[in-house]
């Protein structure tokens, strides 16, 4: 395993113990939920195209099932780390949680880099991750779904093995699949949408139309191409997004001041949501440092990438201008960023709450699958819609009324629910 | 529309909609259209200038609406690359389903989403384009208003069906009438835009059906004034039910505000009886119907006086004939056959609806600064005294010509007239016109009228694409649903006509529906209409036409052109009408 000196799983255990002293919950409770309830670790041979077996390093955290099935997205990734994903779990279970659905928290990863992999050594290894879980995830106990650098097709793969192992059609397994075969419409917008659904609801509360903002976005994979589009038709103008480059191993910010346009940089974006620099040049963009995007002079902040991006070392950079801060990302903010922020008074939207619309309409699907029924887009983004924008009022809500921090507030609703689901089913 | 009231001055849709005191909200953030704007004004103006406290019993406002506008039609159409089928020559059904198929702006779909969740009585989704917004360009009843129960148990289907009814209507935008309506005017399809209104249904529920007590239509000028009455007195007409009945120019009850308890001029009791209203519409509560989201009827049902009488709705409504006395006696406590004169109302006052009326159209006419034309809707309630709950729907400025023409008697009569008329609907002179399409009277057969309908509108289109104005002659009802009492076009297949002839023939002998089918297009558009039974004291100089040089002829109709221009007189007081050649 990868050490680093930022560790999420620590970050979220505090983040609780923090919450779970305002709600005054018990030892018991306390110890149950800020551990996993279970981990599974395993090795994943796979052979590759040249006829060697290479062997990945796999992992599946399941934090709390007390309100239902765990859930959570499974990601390739070369830095990952066991405490990420333990972090990542546990965030799950109180996302699912705040939005009030009746799903627990869980998540999954390969240490592995799949822009080094063809496409036949991706089929295989996500084959691998499903042998090796197969008795411990399924529709009724652990759903999977995408999540950084997986896609449908992964999903598919994975489904296909599955119902091979299991001998029939189990379309609720797993999430995220294509429209078409299982997949549901309006998931591939869902968490960038869902993420705008609370930035236009919280802007309704600072009484500042989204024609009068502009956002600078970091990351330009799923859910930055969908808020951006989103925010975009609701009046907004997002003036850089920032994202990795591949070849070059380090991330740029995109900066055009009259506003990008979302489908130009598309044309000229890989699947991994990576913007090819020189066409980007040629199209007129500014091309800055990875960071330059929270110095941004702007209104809104969306970091939609990876975790750990707001923190102490550049929090002082974020300009005086910016108000409000949605986290598209899962912890893209440091507990020492989050203060500063909460001193300058910048309203955020935390990760769980804000992104909450993929793991939403993920439920959806699951619904839809599990009914063999599938209903058109306007009904999924419509639920979408009304599901996000219950879940933000009611923790604005008490943010207000407790005169608290939103992710404080987000998290009290969130824990309160699941450790009243762990007592009622007496596990405590 | 004149009033202070602008797009900017409405408040945004709440999510809390029939809970919250606005009574018009605004999604988006473009134009309301013309419909909306015309009862945003209403609506100002019923609340600030109506003297409320006169009428206690009557709570007098618009039905609780919505409105979304235009933005959110051109996202619908640019995200789903509509535009291109929409403005081709593809069917109705072909883009009515294109448009079902299509998605919702997702900004839409969660307000949406949370009004329907909250609530489950009948809506109207009725169109509001920009061109709706012209005073001399009514553009009545040429897009689609779909009512829908919306009383399934879940939130699911019901916002289904509305989402449903929202595509529909801006389907209808781009439907073959309208667009050559549109061709018809100086507009062009391709600068409208819809909004839509999304408003509660009056009435109330009756078993399985939902409808109110009564609708009515009052115009401050009335063209067929009868008896003592006078044009400026205006006109009101009644229908028990949806007010389709009287849009679709069927049977209603009608009377001048000045003489409220004076009955039509009809020869006896029974006469009475039969020119009454028997059949009316209702939104249909029960079973649901064949799935068809692309008919603009599909929740609509046809009731009748038995059935309204099941309901107990026509306790204040009708008269009881009795047939010993041979008279019509109002009231419902006896027993007899029903016939709709709502004399409870305007003999016996147990409501003082005349009054309101006449107060509100005097107050439009102030507000409008020309004569108006008001729809509404009522529903009665009796607990603890009657009292009702009066809907406002729709005010329209009605365009009405004051030019002094005088025809002297001689002229209806002498060896230059063409034809001539006690009936007639206008008022001016035009002498420019040289081009006459007419049915054939000598192979006219009604068992043909659709085909002549078909052949009419082939040669409108040609009359319309070089913009020349022309007489059109007929035999029937024009615009009648029944090919069997007239012709059954709808407007923009003779929107090119500047004078309109309705005539009848031993075959087709039917009561002349005097252009109550295309009524506001008339007006608006000042196209005369003569009303001519073949029996009457005029003819049609038939043979002089027959006579003329031909550009056209085919199966059923012909079209000729004149050595000079008709002239064409109508004195719209008198309701006197001649065409010399």
């Amino acid at each position: 395993m990868n050490h680093k000196s930022y560790n999420p799983f620590e970050t979220a255990q505090a983040q609780f113990d923090n919450v779970a002293e305002q709600l005054n919950l018990d030892t018991a409770t306390r110890d149950l939920l800020r551990n996993p309830l279970r981990e599974y670790h395993f090795s994943i041979p796979v052979r590759m195209e040249d006829g060697t077996v290479k062997v990945f390093r796999g992992f599946r955290v399941q934090h709390n099932d007390a309100r239902g099935p765990c859930k959570g997205g499974i990601r390739f990734h070369p830095q990952e780390t066991i405490d990420t994903v333990r972090a990542l779990s546990m965030w799950m279970t109180w996302k699912c949680s705040v939005v009030d659905i009746p799903l627990g928290g869980g998540k999954g990863g390969v240490i592995c880099d799949p822009h080094n992999l063809s496409d036949h050594e991706q089929e295989r290894l996500c084959r691998g991750w499903v042998r090796q879980l197969a008795k411990n995830v399924g529709p009724l106990s652990d759903v999977p779904a995408p999540d950084v650098m997986t896609n449908p097709q992964h999903m598919l793969w994975m489904l296909d093995e599955f119902e091979a192992i299991h001998g029939n059609r189990y379309p609720g397994f797993i999430t995220g699949k294509p429209v078409g075969m299982g997949g549901s419409l309006g998931r591939t917008e869902a968490t960038g949408y869902g993420l705008i659904y609370t930035v236009r609801e919280a802007l309704k509360e600072m009484n500042i139309k989204p024609q009068d903002t502009i956002a600078s976005v970091q990351g330009f994979g799923n859910v930055a191409q969908y808020a951006i589009q989103l925010y975009t038709r609701m009046g907004g103008k997002v003036i850089c997004v920032s994202c990795w480059d591949q070849h070059d191993q380090t991330s740029y910010t995109f900066r055009k001041m009259s506003g990008v346009n979302l489908d130009e940089l598309l044309k000229i974006t890989d699947r991994f949501g990576g913007i090819n620099k020189e066409k980007a040049k040629e199209l007129g963009y500014e091309i800055l440092p990875g960071t330059a995007w929270i110095e941004q002079d702007v209104d809104i902040l969306l970091p939609c990438a990876l975790e750990n991006q707001v923190n102490a070392g550049n929090v002082g950079k974020i300009s005086p201008r910016v108000k409000l801060m949605a986290e598209g990302a899962n912890g893209p903010t440091t507990i020492e960023a989050d203060k500063v922020l909460f001193e300058r008074g910048v309203f955020v939207i935390p990760d769980f709450l804000a992104n909450a619309g993929g793991v939403t309409c993920s439920y959806f699907e699951q619904v839809q699958c599990n009914m063999n029924y599938f209903w058109e887009k306007d009904e999924v983004l419509g639920k979408l819609d009304l599901k996000m924008t219950s879940a933000f009022l009611a923790v604005s809500e008490l943010a207000r009324r407790k005169k608290i921090y939103m992710r404080d507030a987000a998290y009290m609703i969130a824990i309160d629910r699941v450790a009243k689901a762990a007592k009622s089913r007496g596990w405590v | 529309m004149p009033g202070g009231l602008n797009h900017t001055s409405l408040p945004e849709f709440k999510r809390e909609f029939f809970d919250s005191t606005e009574r018009i909200t605004v999604m988006g953030s473009g134009s309301l259209g013309g419909k909306a704007h015309g009862l945003a004004f209403i609506h100002d103006f019923t609340r600030n200038r109506f003297e409320h406290s006169r009428f206690p019993r009557f709570s007098v406002s618009i039905p609780v609406m919505t409105v979304i506008a235009t933005d959110y039609f051109d996202q619908f159409m640019q995200m789903n690359d509509l535009r291109e089928l929409a403005l081709s020559d593809a069917s109705d059904a072909y883009i009515a389903n294109a448009f079902q198929r299509a998605s919702l702006p997702p900004e839409l779909t969660g307000d949406l989403r949370a009004l329907i969740a909250t609530i489950n009585t009948p809506l109207a989704i009725r169109s509001s384009s920009l061109l709706e917004d012209a005073m001399f360009e009514p553009f009545a009843g040429i897009y689609a208003t779909k009512m829908i129960p919306n009383n399934q148990p879940d939130a699911d289907s019901r916002f289904r069906k509305l989402t449903e009814a929202v595509k529909f209507v801006w389907a209808s935008t781009f439907f073959k009438a309208a667009k050559e309506y549109i061709a018809a005017t100086e507009h062009r399809t391709e600068d409208e835009k819809m909004a839509v209104i999304i408003q509660e249904v009056v009435g109330q529920r009756h078993g399985d059906r939902f409808y109110p007590h009564l609708s009515g239509v009052a115009r401050s000028f009335n063209y067929y004034p009868t008896g003592n009455a006078k044009a400026e007195d205006g006109v009101v007409h009644l229908a028990l039910g949806l007010g389709k009945t009287i849009v679709d120019g069927g049977l209603d009850w009608f009377f001048s505000p000045a003489f409220p308890r004076a009955k039509p001029p009809v020869a006896s009791s029974q006469a009475l009886l039969k020119m009454t209203q028997t059949r009316f519409w209702a939104v249909n509560m029960g079973k649901p119907p064949e799935y068809d989201p692309t008919n603009e009827e599909e929740y609509l049902v046809e009731g009748t006086l038995t059935d309204a009488d099941y309901d107990d709705t026509l306790t204040h409504l009708v008269s009881t004939y009795d047939a010993a006395s041979d008279r019509l006696n109002p009231g419902a406590d006896y027993p007899g056959p029903k016939a709709l004169t709502f004399a409870p109302i305007l003999d016996y006052e147990v409501l003082p609806l005349n009054e309101v009326l006449k107060s509100l159209i005097k107050l439009g006419v102030e507000a409008l600064g020309t004569d108006v034309e008001i729809e509404f809707a009522v529903t009665l309630t009796e607990t603890p005294r009657l009292a009702a709950q009066f809907g406002f729907l729709q005010v329209r400025p009605m365009v009405v010509s004051h030019v002094q023409v005088d025809i002297p008697d001689e002229e209806l009569t002498g060896p230059d007239t063409l034809t001539a008329t006690h009936s007639v609907l206008g008022n001016g002179i035009v002498d420019t016109i040289r081009d006459v399409i007419y049915v054939d009277p000598i192979v006219f057969d009604k068992k043909d009228t659709r085909a002549i309908a078909t052949e009419i509108e082939r040669l409108n289109l040609n009359m319309v694409q070089s913009r020349t104005p022309y007489v059109l002659i007929g035999f029937g009802r024009w615009g009648s649903s029944d090919p069997w009492l007239g012709i059954p076009v709808n407007w923009s297949q003779i929107a090119g006509a500047k004078v309109i002839l309705e005539c009848t023939l031993p075959e087709m002998y039917v009561d002349l529906s005097q252009g109550s089918h295309f009524f506001h297009n008339l007006i608006s558009f000042q196209v005369s209409y003569f009303s001519i039974p073949h029996a009457g004291e005029f003819r049609v100089d038939w043979d002089w036409l027959a006579a003329q040089e031909c550009v056209e002829s085919m199966q059923f109709v012909r079209h000729v052109r004149l050595a000079r221009p008709l002239t064409v007189k109508v004195d719209g007081r008198q309701g006197k009408g001649v065409i010399l050649k």
